[in-house]
């Protein structure tokens, strides 16, 4: 920049920022000062606009006060939290693509067993169809070719293409991705039920054909591998060459506490519910109390190794509720079997909308710019240290759970915390164009709640206050996360 | 940088000034008005036929566009941008108005008060169904005229009915006819193993059921909600049964998924074309639809009914803005609407029954070019708008899309089986009730007239427990007017 007096520099300066600091004055900084002003007054659109102009009325807290008596208010509350805890998930989504994405270094040992794999799904799809006719099989066939062509095309050019494919969902318009899974979702017409419904007549084929062996059998098999799960997460805790701390090994020593409730609640009885939070209590504390000191280094301290026990308690958690579902259900599968099991009306059952929803919002996640994030931090990482672990024998569990994880941990909290940001704030366009908020508001989020206060009913005064409610909640919640995340993200 | 920020600031300057010029105000010496309507064939050939119009009357010329990105998509729910743009004066001139919005609209004060100009121009309410005037007449005050009059029929596919060999349902029918039938129909047409994927009808609307078991939304002074009766009990209940259980209709579900699987309404005509809906419930603006499919044999049939056969009747009515700059214009394309040419116009295309109820016994409607045999269900539509057609039951105290979010929610709870009926009866009552105090308690002027209707709903409830009849006047539910009229309710009219 040319030296001139410092006025001058100034003024020019100001010139090039003038219309930034416009744009910001009018569209963010006098908006958020009069949304709170607003939060404080009967503000309605129908009475306060360019044609009606009756007096603004301060109505103190009584915004507030409304909100939290509100049932609707509550019940949005709850779907805002139900729909993030897909969160986590959608963390180690983005994990694991990047870490399959940054592995392009064996492609070609690769292409071969990739050409076969390809034919081999290409052949069988067409066979499907072949024998199958139109339409359901199709949906086989194209999944199929799909699937085929994604795999040696992903092998022939390297990470290049998966890499490019991961990050489709974020550069797609958002709308057109919810039109593209309402279509999927389709109850008659959509490929995920058209797929489903021949494997669920099989399914219901299969346990007609032995009823007694699926109703003993499924539990067992279910009952058995869950016990072993258990039985493997006790040990490693217990383990001399443990990384958690007692509070680590605590929280791991919960993880069987969902799958265990849920069970109870599916077996219909509030009294396992009981005997369950006792048993998983005293395991608990018997776990802590059992673990064997560590054998190397310094004494840990109580909350080291939570990430490593959350991680885990991510793939844990699902597979032993699924496990437990096995356990409470199967004897009672081939009654259902008879009249067969119908796919899922994805966003039009109460029970199914969420996860429906939640399980789009992971595909999109999966592959957003959480994964760049992820890449990023881990081409960050020595390759020394791996090499020292490769020397030392180390097998790639314990290369990801002590040097990659760790040295991740605070691209995981900027991930956290910008997730957390996101899903309390966020919610509002998937549930408008999928689902309505529907139904009977299972997906009417927050957002959604200020939007329908706000613009359908014309109550901008407590549209604003509920606004300002849920920037508490971010700015909390997020202080919280930072604070307490940071600590430990940085050991 | 200097140099490059300047020059980037006055080719910017140039081309918003390029833009302003070339906007359509701008342009020729015609006035521009825009319309906030649908963009479709009626629409165009409405804005064709309002040019000749002009020209006949030697009016000078007026331009109108079609601004269908703030468009009132249906009339069940507010409409945001609509509402956004026109409160912060930046709304179409002419803006369709329908069922729900009205109230909405109005309450902001963006809709022109034009009963005097109706009256002097001959487009007043007088002029169109009785039955719909409180679609556009609020308080006594006019506030647009109707671009279209719609009832919603039965319309049965007699081809499906005979594919499996079940009768047709008679012209006026009671819930335990249409609950006989529609079994029958269910298991012949999905016979055991197979998937459920033929239904017997598209959809109900509860308020319709309700009210042929005589039962409102509102009192009759439209003051309090009274869906915590048993009557609501007994539909949420039927609604439950004939969809989760009997599955003689799709869940709400399913009908978003099948409209899903086409643009808007379009899934419902073809599966009713193809015969996985026996029958639909529609407005006559269906014929449009269902015409391209092909060669059906269709009739209409009234919305069974639980012992007061009614129907939907509503209106979607053409507003002027208040912050038009083309009053005058505006005012012009109001008086078309209840012109002949504009008539005939509607009565030829099907898309409902004409304005001005004189039209519907021309043969440009019984009879239109190329459909000579739609005679048969033309007439049994307008035969329901004269006989059976009402207009919804809107209170002033509540906006329509509330009272409809509200129940509609409470709807689905009881289809997913996680309210009881009872339950859901008294919630919603309670939910209506509790936005009825909280918009009175905050409007004064509301507050005022709150007081005198339930003045009037004491002396209501006075002379029925004494079994006097009561002043027609009173009844402010288009509903209540109606049953209380059908019941000998009503003291003696008398006319000028």
């Amino acid at each position: 920049m040319s030296a001139g007096r410092p006025v001058q520099r100034w003024l020019t300066g100001m010139a090039f920022l003038l219309p930034s600091i416009l744009g910001f004055c009018a569209f963010t900084l006098v908006p958020l000062v009069l949304s709170f002003a607003m939060a404080f007054t009967d503000w309605d659109i129908l009475r306060h606009n360019i044609f009606h102009h009756a007096p603004v009325k301060f109505v103190g807290l009584e915004n507030f006060i409304r909100m939290f008596h509100d049932p609707q208010f509550w019940r949005d509350f709850g779907n805002t939290f139900f729909l993030m805890l897909g969160l986590p998930f959608a963390i180690a989504g983005s994990l694991v693509a990047a870490l399959l994405l940054t592995r392009t270094g064996r492609r070609r040992a690769a292409v071969g067993p990739a050409l076969v794999l390809a034919t081999l799904t290409l052949v069988a799809s067409g066979l499907v169809l072949l024998i199958g006719g139109m339409p359901e099989p199709a949906v086989w066939f194209l999944f199929g070719t799909l699937a085929a062509t994604v795999l040696v095309a992903g092998v022939l050019t390297g990470g290049t293409l998966y890499r490019t494919l991961f990050y489709l969902p974020n550069f797609t318009a958002g709308v057109a991705t919810f039109v593209l899974w309402k279509k999927l979702y389709n109850p008659h017409s959509g490929p995920i039920n058209l797929a489903l419904a021949p494997v669920l007549d099989g399914v219901a084929a299969g346990l007609r054909a032995a009823p007694h062996a699926w109703a003993v059998g499924l539990p067992a098999v279910c009952g058995g591998l869950g016990l072993l799960i258990i039985a493997w997460q006790a040990r490693r805790l217990r383990s001399e060459d443990t990384d958690s701390g007692p509070v680590a090994t605590a929280a791991g020593a919960l993880v069987p506490a969902v799958p265990l409730a849920c069970g109870a609640l599916w077996l219909g009885s509030s009294a396992a519910v009981a005997v369950g939070v006792a048993v998983l209590g005293c395991g608990v504390v018997a776990t802590v109390a059992w673990r064997r000191p560590r054998r190397y280094g310094p004494p840990l301290e109580a909350a080291a190794g939570l990430g490593t026990e959350f991680g885990l308690a991510l793939v844990l958690v699902p597979l032993l509720t699924l496990l437990a579902a096995g356990v409470a259900l199967g004897a009672s599968l081939p009654v259902l079997a008879r009249t067969g099991f119908e796919p899922p009306s994805w966003l039009g059952d109460y029970g199914w909308a969420k996860p429906a929803l939640m399980l789009m919002a992971l595909w999109a996640a999966i592959g957003s710019n959480n994964m760049i994030l992820y890449l990023a931090g881990l081409s960050s990482i020595p390759v020394e240290l791996y090499e020292a672990a490769d020397m030392d024998g180390a097998s790639p569990s314990q290369r990801f759970w002590h040097i990659t994880w760790p040295l991740l941990a605070p691209v995981t909290l900027l991930i956290s915390i910008m997730g957390l940001i996101n899903g309390l704030q966020g919610g509002f366009e998937m549930a408008r164009a999928m689902t309505s908020g529907g139904p009977a508001g299972a997906t009417t989020t927050l957002s959604y709640f200020i939007f329908i206060e706000g613009f359908e009913t014309g109550r901008l005064g407590y549209a604003s206050a509920v606004a300002w409610f849920l920037f508490v909640l971010v700015f909390v919640l997020s202080f919280v996360n930072f604070r307490f995340g940071n600590r430990h993200a940085n050991d | 940088m200097k140099r490059t920020f300047l020059i980037a600031l006055c080719v910017l300057t140039v081309a918003s000034v390029a833009l302003v010029l070339t906007l359509p105000g701008h342009q020729g010496t015609a006035p521009v008005l825009f319309w906030v309507t649908q963009n479709d064939p009626v629409k165009r050939e409405t804005i064709a036929v309002f040019g000749q119009w002009l020209a006949q009357q030697g009016l000078p010329p007026v331009e109108i566009r079609i601004d269908n990105t703030g468009q009132v998509k249906n009339g069940t729910t507010g409409e945001p941008k609509a509402l956004i743009q026109g409160a912060s004066g930046m709304g179409g001139d002419l803006i369709d108005v329908y069922l729900n919005q009205m109230e909405l609209f109005q309450a902001t004060g963006m809709l022109t008060d034009v009963t005097d100009m109706a009256r002097e121009d001959g487009f007043d309410f007088g002029r169109t169904y009785p039955a719909v005037r409180s679609d556009f007449v609020i308080e006594d005050r006019q506030y647009g005229f109707p671009r279209n009059v719609d009832v919603t029929m039965c319309w049965v596919n007699r081809d499906t009915f005979a594919r499996y060999g079940i009768p047709l349902p008679p012209h006026r029918w009671t819930i335990r006819e249409f609950e006989e039938l529609g079994r029958r129909f269910i298991a012949a047409a999905n016979p055991p193993g197979s998937r459920h994927r033929v239904f017997f009808l598209n959809r109900v609307w509860p308020p319709t059921l309700r009210r042929s078991l005589g039962l409102s939304t509102f009192n009759e002074t439209l003051t309090r909600c009274t869906l915590d009766d048993p009557r609501n009990v007994e539909v949420l209940n039927l609604l439950y049964r004939w969809t989760v259980e009997e599955r003689l209709l799709p869940t709400h579900a399913e009908q978003e998924a099948l409209a899903a699987d086409a643009t808007g309404w379009d899934s419902s005509f073809s599966l009713f074309a193809s015969g996985r809906f026996a029958i639909i419930y529609e407005g006559l603006w269906a014929l449009i639809r269902l015409r391209p499919k092909g060669d059906l044999h269709l009739a209409a049939v009234e919305p069974f009914n639980g012992g007061f056969p009614n129907t939907e009747f509503g209106t979607g009515a053409v507003a002027i803005y208040a912050g038009t700059r083309h009053p005058a214009e505006a005012r012009q394309f109001l008086r078309f609407l209840a012109s002949e040419p504009f008539n005939l116009l509607i009565a030829r295309s099907s898309d409902s029954l004409p304005p001005l109820p004189a039209y519907a016994k021309t043969d440009a409607y019984r009879r239109p070019p190329g459909h000579a045999g739609e005679a048969e269900v033309k007439d049994a539509f307008a035969e329901a708008g004269r006989d059976i057609g009402l207009a919804q039951s809107k209170s002033p105290f509540v906006l329509p899309s509330i009272t409809f979010r509200i129940d509609t929610e409470a709807i689905e709870e009881v289809l997913a089986g996680r309210l009881s009926a009872a339950e859901a009866a008294r919630r919603t009552t309670e939910r209506i009730n509790a936005e009825i105090e909280l918009r009175v308690r905050r409007d004064p002027e509301l507050a005022r007239l709150y007081a005198e209707r339930l003045a009037i709903q004491r002396q209501i409830e006075a002379r029925r427990a004494a079994g006097r009849p009561v002043p027609a006047a009173w009844l402010f539910d288009p509903f209540h007017l109606a049953y209380y009229r059908a019941h000998g309710w009503v003291e003696p009219e008398v006319k000028p």
